[in-house]
Formats: C-alpha cells, structure tokens, sequence
C-alpha cells in the first residue's frame, strides 16, 4: 500500500509538473494549422563549386535570412535539410508570391566605390540606415507586425539613397575565394578576403582611387548595404594589392563571423531553385485546427462515455488515466518541442487508440479472470499481468515503424513517427502504471470493492467457486 | 459467451477478402490504365501548383452580390483557357458540409511562377469577385521533390515492414510474422482500392496525407493482428485444445470484445472529423476510417484463419507445455509479490 501511495503521489506531481510546462510553454503549431509559408529551395552546384559542403550551406542560408529580414517577417525560419535543401518557414503570410521572387534568386556581391562629394550625406544616410536597422530588429524581436511595415518601407528608401551614393561595381562576389574572420588584438576581430587573379588587379585599382580620400568602399549583398570601410593613404600609390585584403576595426567574434559569412555567401555562384511552396492561409489554418479539434475532442469524449459505459469503474479510473496521459504528452510536445502538424496529429490520435487499447486489454482480462473465480484484487493484479505482452508487442512493433519512418520520411512523415512515438512511450507508462496504480487505490475503498462494478452480470460466488479447477489463490490482506 | 469460430467458415472470410481485393486491383488496374498510376497521384507527388481561393463573404449583412450564389465553374474555365492552362482542373468546394455554398474554387495547373499565378488570381477576381486571402491555399511542387517524397516513403514503409517482421519472428515464430505482414498489406490494398474506385469515378486525388493515413492503418492494423496472435500463443501453450483451429477459434472469441472496442473507439474521433472537421481532412479520414474496418476484419477473420489454416497444413500438433503454464503461473505470482 505504501507503494501504491507513492506512485500515486508521483503520478499527481507528474501530471502537475505537466500543466505548469503547458502554462509556461506553448505548444508549437506547423504553418498547416496557423497559417503561413513554406517554401522549400533547392541549392544547386556549379562548375566552380561541384560539392556543396555544409559551410556552404550556411553561407546560403544567411543570405536567404537577410532577405527574409528584408521582406519583414516576423517569426521565420530558415533550416537546412538535408544536405542540399533549405526549408523557410514564413507565419503568417498569405500571399508568398513576394518571397518567392526574392529567394529563387543567386546571390549578388558587389564592391562599389563612393561617388566624391558625397561625405555629407552618406553620413548623415548612414547614420538613419544604422538606426532603422535597429529598429527592425527591435520591431521583429518584439513581433510588431505593424512597426515592421513602415519601418521596412524606410528602410527600402534608405538603402537605396545609400545605393544611389556609390558608383557601378568594379568587382563582384565572383571574384571573391573566400571571406573569414581573424583574431587581432585582444577582443578586436578583423575580416579577411581573399580574391582571385583577375579580382585582384580590380581591387587594386578601386582602392588606389579611393586610399586616403575619405570616400569609402561600399559592399553590397543584394543591393542593401553591408559594410563601408575606408582605405587608408598608404596605399594611394599602388593600392590594397597581393589579393587579400583586411577589414578592422569595431568587430568583435560575432560580428566578424557573421560579415564573413554574409560575404561568402554572397561571394557563392549557388543558384537556389524554389522546389516546393505551401501556403495555408491564416483563417483556413485556424479553422482546420478549431474545427477538428471539436470534432476529435466530440470524438474522445465519446470514447470516454462508452469507456465508462461498457468497463464502468475500471472504465472511469481508465478516463482519468487518458486525460493525465494526454497532459503529459502535450507536455512532452511542448518540452521536445515537437511542431505540431496534421500527420502530427493523426499519430497523436493513433496513439490514443493504443493507449484506449491498452486499457480495453487489461480489462478484459480482469473480466476473465474474474469470470473464472478469482478474487477483485487478484484479477486486477493479473489482468495487468497478463495483457502486458500484448501490449508490450503491439508497442514495440509500432516503434520500430516509427523509428524507420523517422529516420528515412520526409518532413510530414517524420512529425507523424514523431508524435506516434512519443504518445506510445507515454502510454506503455500511463496505461500500465497510472490506471493500475489508480485501480488499486480505489480498491482500498471498501465501497469500491464491489466486483459488479468490474463485470456486469456476474455469475454468483458459489456458482462461480464451483467451476472445474483453476486455482483461486487467497485474496491477499492489503 | 458468443461463438464465433472462425476457423468452421474460413473459406467464406477468404472469399470475401478475396472479393475486395479483386475489386481493389480492378481499380488500381483502372487507374493505372488512365493515369500511369494505381491510383490518382496527386500534386504532392506530381508537381504543379493548386490553388484554393474562397470568396470573401465575411459573416455579415451586406455580403457581396457574388456571394449569394455559387461560383460559376464555366467563367473559371474560360479564364484558365484565356491563359492557355486549359488542362488545369477545377473543382468547386463548399466552406463547410453545412453551408453547401460552392464559395470555394480549387484549381490544378501546371506549375505557375509567382507573377503567372497572381496574374491568374487577379484575372479570376475580375471576373468571380474577391477572394479572402486569408483563407486561401497555395501549393506549388517541383517534380522533382514529388518523385524524391515518393520514393523516400516507399523505402521508408519497406524498411519499417522489414523491422516488425524481424521483430515478430523473435517473438513470436516467423510463420506468424509472415501472416501478420499479409493481414497488414489486406488492409492497406483495401484502403487504396477504394482510394482508386474514388480516383477514377470521384476525381479523388491522393497526397501526402493519404501516406500518412497508410502508416497509420499500418500501425493499427499490427497491433490489432499482434494482440490475437498473443492469445493464439498462449492458448496454444497453457491450455488443452485438440487442434490449432480450436486454440484460434477460443483466442478469437475471447479477444473478439476487445478487437471490438479497440476499433470502435479511434473509430468515434476519426468519424467525428470525417463529418464535422474541415474539407482538407475529410479524405483522409475516410482512409482511417475505410483502413480501421479492414484492420479489424483482417485480424479477426483472415491472419488467424490463415494461421490455421497454415500449421494444419505443416502438421502442427499443440502440445500443452504444462511446464510452461507452471512457469507462466509461477513469474506472475512472483511479480505480485514484488
């Protein structure tokens, strides 16, 4: 009994626990449910890069977030699948006809110089670019879908008075090897660029205009401004030459790596191809989740009555074992956190069919054994018993399916093992030790210990006791 | 107790399994004659674009004049047809099965670039009236990733197949595993037969969802055939039965409440959404719902009989293993006393 009241105990903390983690995080809805996006690129090699390595992904991928920053959406997602595929995640845009002009697109690199005379008025554009990129920042940090707007429209304005500032490109990302970030003194980081032969020479004559002038030297990532660093008057005579030359001053670890990457993803001849979009608009998400979450709530509900209808007490104890179920499996898709999709959906109801299953086993049993003579408690006790491998072998058949379909399925397929696994790893411990550890609480419960509340019509004692020898082993004293 | 006894009246179980795979084949036979396919493949696996626009009607009073009565799919082909998209296939949907509207138009074309597809949205608005763009669905596939999903999903489930039969033949004996992989590809032929009769006479396409659907039928369909082969087990171990068709026949109807229960109760949910949930879900509930049922004849009436049928034919004798009852006895008695 004093195992009993501890697992009782632990059950309710666990289901507790449970709630607190759904108060605290929310659950996390796929685009098919809330609404929104999905476009899936393609990244393609060229001669030039025939392997795409998984730096050069990344690189890709920064590029496809700083459009995305562009578009002003809150909440996107950029996440590389696979090792050649980009997934974008867009909430909340019902139209992606926008997006998808601007992701389909390769990367644009550009080094321009900074028209002379133009001192005054680059700083006084730089200073309101700077600020109206913190703001969207701000803006989307803070997911003011509004502020974003008009912030983003500024923004548009202000990159291109800064773009009208600088001449044509003399040199583009074509001609850049590679970009990466290096140590100087102490915090201080600097950015290193590498170009190739024909680079070189241009970088050399672009920076021999510009050393000493005060102008600056614009790099442009898809036309938006990314850095503008000065070329100091040493190299006025021959200019920044050997094919490698230094950014310094003001970056720190992060900030050097994430300009590197910007810059190699730019400096990437990767066309990126739109394989596959999918937009759900933000009513029609929100009225599939509603309306079919009454319908499968109706649904369950009606389980739950035919479960108390038909196994009656064990019926009712099975109930409340489904519903801490059901919490602690939310809790555990909140935790993971698992996105919650349709398939996602269908594997969370197949694994309450199993848990309801597994339920509608042990009590079977407990009705045979108590058909054939055995005592309430005894046949409680053995009904778990015996349907255990049953139950254990429907189980472990599922999560082997589920542990292939997730590591071989595709995007919806996984969500689905995902779900399905979990919930049937909930329910082999909800059904077997919260039901039972419910069900024999409740028989402590004098008023409870009636066996016509496990079985209907229930042959007499006597009649029963009478029948060909099975052994009726005491009822033990709890 | 009801006596069913299974193994007296095998070959009329067979006979009717036999009946609707038949019908199921001639189907997919159909299909595959008129669209390359068993069964319709939809765009998921196909490529193209779907669009899916409802007119924005709001709740109110002062709806639109467009919107009291249904969209004429005659005007949408003409507008398909003024951009050369005439092999697109429209479809005139209600928003729910209560308001039958016919407010909503899903068209298939080809794939359409981002300006091409406004160009169209626009086009047909002129013409319709305004769409919600809230409560629009747009879906563009490469071919490329249609083919990639579908062969990913066909290694996946062959693999998955592989795995439960490794499984069952240590657990069980490789006999059975092989009757339970028969009953699981019974339930999963039913479901896409009647998916290809719904192809061919109901334009009912097939998607991502329906794979999913499958895995889903698979998944029960195992654990519905695994819990009576338990019993058959076990029957046949601890209990005097004079063949194995009595051991199936007493395992049978001593799970069969249980077979029951354990189908009506997903059954209840999956229902409620097929009638009440939304269009996007219908179909595929209708597989679970069409996959349950067959799950549940499948376990019940064919892999036990089959089972039976089989040992009988390989001259199995049951031999009570009173050893083995004593033992069974005994590990339950010792994990009540733990």
């Amino acid at each position: 009994m004093q195992r009993q009241r501890f697992m009782l105990g632990f059950i309710l903390s666990l289901a507790v626990l449970s709630i607190a983690v759904l108060a605290n995080l929310p659950l996390n809805l796929g685009l098919d449910l809330r609404g929104g996006s999905q476009l899936t690129l393609q990244v393609s090699t060229t001669e030039e890069v025939p392997q795409l390595a998984p730096d050069d992904l990344d690189a890709v991928r920064r590029v496809i977030e700083n459009r995305i920053t562009g578009l002003g959406v809150s909440e996107a997602v950029v996440q590389t699948v696979g090792g050649t595929q980009l997934s974008v995640q867009l909430p909340g845009v019902d139209d992606p006809e926008q997006a998808e002009r601007v992701l389909g697109n390769t990367a644009r690199l550009e080094f321009r110089a900074q028209s002379p005379g133009s001192d005054q008025q680059f700083q006084a554009e730089f200073v309101v670019y700077e600020d109206l990129r913190r703001q969207q920042a701000t803006a989307i940090a803070q997911d003011e879908t509004e502020t974003l707007k008009t912030v983003n429209a500024s923004l548009e304005e202000s990159r291109k008075a800064l773009l009208g500032l600088f001449s044509e490109p003399s040199l583009t990302g074509k001609q850049v090897r590679d970009a990466y970030a290096q140590p100087e003194v102490g915090d201080q980081w600097a950015v290193v660029i590498n170009f190739d032969g024909e680079g070189a020479d241009a970088f050399a004559e672009l920076t021999k205009g510009l050393a000493g002038t005060g102008r600056g030297l614009g790099i442009f990532l898809d036309d938006a401004l990314l850095t503008a660093p000065r070329v100091d008057v040493e190299y006025a005579q021959l200019g920044i030459t050997g094919g490698s030359t230094q950014i310094s001053g003001g970056f720190n670890l992060d900030s050097s790596q994430d300009l590197a990457i910007q810059l190699k993803g730019g400096a990437l001849p990767l066309p990126v191809e739109l394989l596959e979009t999918r937009t759900v608009g933000a009513t029609l998400g929100k009225d599939s989740v509603q309306a079919s979450i009454y319908a499968g709530v109706g649904g369950l509900i009606l389980v739950l009555i035919f479960m108390i209808l038909y196994y009656r007490l064990p019926g009712a104890i099975a109930n409340i074992a489904l519903v801490i179920y059901s919490i602690i499996t939310f809790a555990v898709f909140a935790l993971v956190p698992v996105t919650l999709t349709l398939p996602g959906i269908a594997g969370f109801i197949l694994s309450i069919g199993m848990a309801v299953d597994a339920n509608v086993l042990i009590f079977e049993r407990t009705r045979e054994e108590l058909r054939s003579g055995k005592s309430l408690y005894r046949s409680v006790e053995s009904g778990f018993f015996r349907a255990f491998s049953s139950i254990l072998d429907g189980n472990i058949t599922t999560l082997i399916a589920c542990a292939v379909l997730f590591w071989l399925g595709t995007g919806l397929v996984k969500g689905f093992a995902l779900t399905l696994a979990i919930g049937v790893l909930t329910s082999m411990f909800t059904a077997v030790t919260c039901s039972r550890t419910l069900l024999l609480v409740a028989l402590t419960i004098p008023s409870l210990r009636k066996p016509e509340l496990y079985c209907p019509d229930l042959p007499p004692m006597e009649k029963r006791r009478s029948r060909p020898a099975k052994r009726s082993p005491p009822a033990p004293n709890d | 107790m009801f006596k069913l006894q299974v193994t007296k009246r095998s070959k009329l179980w067979w006979s009717i399994s036999a009946g609707l795979l038949l019908a199921s084949f001639v189907a997919m036979g159909i299909c595959f004659s008129q669209f390359g396919a068993p069964l319709r493949l939809g765009l998921d696996f196909l490529g193209g674009t779907r669009l899916q626009l409802e007119l924005a009607c709001g709740d109110g009073n002062n709806q639109p004049e467009v919107c009291r009565q249904p969209i004429d799919i005659n005007v949408v082909r003409a507008v398909l047809a003024d951009r050369d998209l005439d092999g697109s296939s429209v479809q005139l949907l209600d928003r729910s099965s209560q308001a039958q509207d016919r407010h909503i138009v899903a068209i298939r074309s080809q794939d359409l670039s981002a300006e091409q597809r406004s160009q169209l949205v626009s086009a047909l608005e002129e013409k319709v009236g305004e769409f919600d763009p809230a409560a629009t669905q747009i879906d563009t596939v490469g071919p490329v990733l249609g083919q990639q999903i579908l062969t990913s999903g066909i290694l996946a489930i062959a693999l998955a197949l592989a795995g439960i039969i490794a499984y069952l033949s240590v657990r069980f004996q490789f006999d059975y595993a092989i009757f339970a992989i028969i009953a699981l590809f019974h339930d999963v032929l039913i479901t896409a037969g009647a998916f290809a009769w719904l192809g061919w006479l109901g334009e009912v396409e097939v998607d991502t969802l329906f794979v999913v659907a499958l895995l889903t039928i698979i998944g029960f369909s195992v654990n519905d055939t695994v819990v009576i082969y338990d019993r058959i087990r076990e029957t046949l171990r601890i209990r005097e039965v004079a063949s194995v068709e009595e051991a199936v026949d007493l395992a049978v109807d001593e799970t069969l409440t249980r077979s029951i229960n354990t189908t009506v109760s997903p059954l209840l949910a999956v229902v409620a959404i097929f009638l009440f949930g939304v269009s996007t879900l219908r179909f595929c509930c209708l597989s679970l719902i069409i996959g349950f049922l067959a799950g549940a004849y499948s376990s019940i009436f064919v892999a036990s009989t089959l089972l039976a049928w089989w040992r009988k034919r390989t001259g199995f004798v049951p031999q009570v293993e009173k050893a083995e009852e004593a033992i069974a006895e005994g590990e339950m008695e010792q994990a009540l006393e733990s």
